[in-house]
């Protein structure tokens, strides 16, 4: 052990409650970031993996052609090629595209969908809804939609062409529930009938109330389409790197084709915005803590000027003085840090085991948390670099005081 | 004088305050310390005789002269260079003990052999334990120093000054604030260890005792050394200026 680490242990331990009030600043800012990032992407990560799980990691759909315009010349800050497109319906050469996707390491399944907007009626309810036309085998690879199901059985609606599932909040609106009947009006004005096979939950609200699963083909006849498919759902290894790829098949295929980061962009900002706010927050907390630090360790430099001049004069370099009060700080942010992340974890379960009622955006019965190790990360990193800092300028205090003054301010 | 000189200074000057408070404190000092040997510096407050010992301890930087330590010009060498030769070439022992009063009487003198750094932690003990019991602190090595009597606290920081075996041992009024057996007792201990090890000890006192008892007494005035005589002879000025 060093020198100025003995010593600093032994004037750390010396002052107790000041050590003590220290830590707890540094406890509870660390287990509070951790605490708040867990449940502010805790609801980010459930959203993200729900609205994957029902609608695809990407999803391409509409051929385009780039429209040639001659002399025409594109406006400043516009993006030149994008708007210069003509737009078709529905995703030609779906079998080709199919199988060229499939060769690209990052995609795991793909699913062709015919998706059409019809109405659908059960009793005297009437409820706007966007129906979806899948083959069920592929739909299974590129979806959670099997482990989405809370009533009925999937397998019911395979094997039955007049069968459909719904999402469990139109279930509810339509008052029917798996076996019963619905009807869905189709473009020509006729009511097809069909039997709800099972009810999905998604975990996301819009797909919850808005969607109808029916076969492709089924689906191909009611909305009288002439194409098979009008978008094919990705299933991806990594769907962190989705846009890349999208941007890579719109190039490749000259279909439009959207991540679900720019698919679901809005409510992405929306828990963005709250998790930096509660970072922000907390953030402030450490910072509060850092303050404390910085006081007590001018109070110490303060009340050990004696000490300063005498291990001075024993021949301590400013360097060492300097180290004693960092080490110090070093012990304050190391245990706080290591209690702190403790505390952040038993916290971080315990709301876990909350019971909260959401109904809304997500689907939830208790308060959602995330388990990322960047969280202890970052409440660390961000615990020393506020200690360090307030510990820093008592420190340099503390080794540019002139022992001599002490010295003979005590012996004159 | 004669024997190999521990100490020396030429020359030094230093002034203190700022502005109309500027004071010409060291005019023009100049000494030399030889091994083995006990000087004393006396003179009336503020004459000058602290700024010296912190100037020659390389506490304090002079305004003009040279100081050499075991036959090295230490005077221009930076910050860090006077903490190593503070450390391993000389030995402090202030009026008011300082001890760190959190520490215990062998922790305080095992405080300069850590910045060493030469010995393993139970070597550092044992050297401790014997310097207190050269200091009849044996008994005492647990004891923290705050409850440590005055008389056992300066034989603590006596027993400090020697931990690194320096060459060269500095005291500022080392017995001012004790009684006068405690005096007498502190200052033999320390003149008989300074003699036996062969130190240089030079020491500032208003004690005309224990000035007497040195080898050598210096008479500071005004920032002057105004007079240097050898032990029974004070009297016969030898001029140092």
């Amino acid at each position: 052990m060093t020198a100025p680490l003995y010593i600093a242990l032994r004037f750390a331990t010396h002052r107790k409650r000041a050590l003590l009030l220290s830590l707890v600043g540094v406890v509870f800012g660390v287990a509070i970031f951790i605490c708040t990032q867990a449940q502010t992407q805790g609801f980010a990560q459930y959203f993200i993996n729900s609205t994957i799980g029902s609608s695809g990691a990407m999803v391409l759909r509409t051929k385009f052609q780039p429209r040639y315009e001659g002399l025409a010349v594109a406006a400043k800050n516009t993006t030149g090629a994008t708007n210069r497109r003509n737009y078709f319906e529905g995703v030609s050469n779906v079998s080709e595209i199919m199988r060229v996707s499939r060769q690209f390491s990052n995609v795991v399944a793909c699913a062709p969908v015919l998706r059409g907007n019809v109405s659908a009626r059960a009793g005297f309810e009437n409820a706007s809804v966007e129906i979806y036309g899948i083959d069920p085998a592929s739909q299974l690879k590129a979806t959670d939609l099997a482990t989405q199901i809370i009533a009925g059985k999937f397998d019911d609606f395979s094997n039955n062409t007049s069968a459909v599932i719904i999402g469990y909040k139109l279930a509810d609106f339509l008052n029917v529930g798996a076996g019963d009947a619905i009807q869905i009006l189709s473009p020509g004005g006729e009511y097809w009938r069909f039997t709800v096979a099972a009810i999905a939950r998604s975990g996301v609200g819009t797909v919850d109330l808005n969607r109808v699963y029916a076969h492709a083909r089924v689906a191909q006849r009611l909305l009288k389409k002439p194409y098979q498919a009008s978008m094919i759902i990705y299933k991806l290894r990594n769907p962190s790197r989705a846009p890349e790829l999208a941007n890579h098949f719109e190039e490749l295929f000259q279909h439009r084709t959207e991540s679900w980061q720019e698919r679901e962009e809005g409510n992405l900002q929306i828990f963005f915005t709250l998790q930096v706010s509660a970072a922000i927050t907390v953030s402030l907390i450490i910072l509060l803590a850092g303050f404390g630090i910085f006081n007590v360790l001018t109070m110490s430099v303060l009340s050990k000027v004696r000490e300063i001049a005498i291990l001075r004069s024993m021949g301590y370099r400013r360097i060492d003085i300097s180290s004693i009060f960092l080490w110090q700080g070093a012990l304050i942010a190391g245990v706080g840090s290591l209690l702190g992340c403790i505390l952040g974890a038993v916290l971080t379960w315990g709301i876990s085991k909350v019971p909260i009622h959401i109904r809304g955006l997500l689907y939830t019965n208790h308060f959602l948390v995330v388990w990322d190790w960047r969280h202890y990360f970052w409440a660390t990193l961000l615990a020393v670099v506020a200690v360090f800092i307030a510990s820093y300028v008592p420190s340099q205090r503390a080794a540019h005081l002139q022992p001599v003054d002490t010295l003979r301010g005590s012996s004159l | 004088m004669n024997g190999e000189v521990s100490l020396s200074c030429r020359d030094l000057e230093r002034y203190l305050g700022k502005e109309e408070e500027r004071v010409h404190a060291l005019r023009g000092v100049s000494l030399d310390i030889e091994a083995g040997s006990l000087h004393a510096v006396v003179g009336p407050s503020g004459c000058g005789k602290s700024t010296l010992l912190y100037i020659l301890g390389l506490l304090d930087q002079p305004d003009a002269g040279s100081i050499i330590i075991a036959s090295e010009n230490v005077s221009d060498l930076p910050d860090q260079e006077w903490s190593r030769r503070r450390n391993e070439l000389i030995g402090f022992i202030f009026q008011f003990h300082f001890l760190m009063e959190d520490f215990t009487a062998e922790e305080n003198v095992m405080m300069p052999m850590r910045r060493l750094g030469h010995l393993s932690e139970s070597e550092m003990r044992d050297r401790a334990a014997a310097l207190l019991h050269d200091v009849d602190l044996g008994d005492k090595l647990r004891r923290e120093s705050r409850h440590l009597s005055g008389g056992e606290q300066q034989r603590v920081a006596i027993a400090r000054a020697l931990a690194n075996d320096p060459q060269v041992i500095l005291a500022d009024e080392p017995t001012g604030n004790l009684d006068t057996r405690n005096s007498e007792r502190a200052f033999a201990l320390l003149a008989d260890l300074v003699r036996q090890r062969g130190k240089a000890l030079l020491l500032v006192t208003h004690n005309r005792f224990i000035a007497d008892a040195c080898d050598w007494v210096h008479e500071m005035q005004d920032g002057r050394i105004i007079g240097s005589h050898p032990r029974g002879q004070r009297g016969s000025i030898t001029t140092n200026v």
